[in-house]
């Protein structure tokens, strides 16, 4: 196990604290934009535990996540144009 | 040996501080346009730096490759989600998102 990947993996995770704390305190908008921040934090997050532990198939979840955030981002947003 | 790791060390911790500097801007910032604005370096720069960092501890390897394949497709999908996230708020808000068309244009404020 790496030591400073492991560090700045907790360290992240804290850090998105006041980002969660908009999301679930802001309005829908607000909560879209701390949604989108969260999400790209956590592609990190996954990216430096799979460094971390060292297991190379791990390495595929930060890929897929960054896949699926701009699909699912864009869902978010344009449901929250036309419909909410 | 050492200086590789003193190296990632550094390039994580100045992902970290961009991480949450960027948390902060998101949660003090007074509305949703000002907010989006501190999504970007916690989307790109921080992530750039995470790959760096890898690259740092392993050299060129499978895990460096597919963090930068990560890095890649966020740094195409953040402009686009952006741009989609502000033009969102700005219809949810105005009705229409170009200028002059929505509840806020001078025409339709003559009207009422």
């Amino acid at each position: 196990m790496v030591l400073g990947f492991t560090a700045a993996a907790i360290a992240m995770l804290i850090a998105i604290i006041p980002a969660g704390i908009t999301l679930c305190r802001g309005d829908l908008a607000t909560a879209v934009v701390a949604y989108e921040f969260i999400t790209a934090v956590i592609v990190m997050v996954l990216a430096l535990l799979a460094q971390a532990f060292q297991r190379s198939g791990l390495f595929e979840l930060p890929v897929i996540l960054a896949v699926l955030m701009f699909g699912g981002g864009l869902v978010f947003v344009r449901t929250m144009e036309r419909w909410l | 040996m050492i200086v590789k790791d003193v190296f990632s060390d550094v390039l994580l911790g100045l992902a970290v501080l961009i991480v949450a500097g960027a948390s902060l801007g998101v949660l003090l910032m007074r509305d949703s346009y000002q907010k989006l604005h501190y999504v970007t370096p916690a989307a790109l720069v921080a992530p750039l730096l995470v790959a760096l960092a890898v690259l740092v501890q392993m050299g060129w390897y499978q895990n460096t490759g597919e963090t930068f394949l990560a890095l890649f497709f966020m740094a195409i999908a953040g402009p686009y989600l952006s741009h989609a996230t502000m033009r969102a708020i700005r219809v949810r808000e105005t009705g229409d998102w170009r200028p002059g068309r929505g509840h806020d244009s001078p025409a339709r404020e003559k009207e009422q």
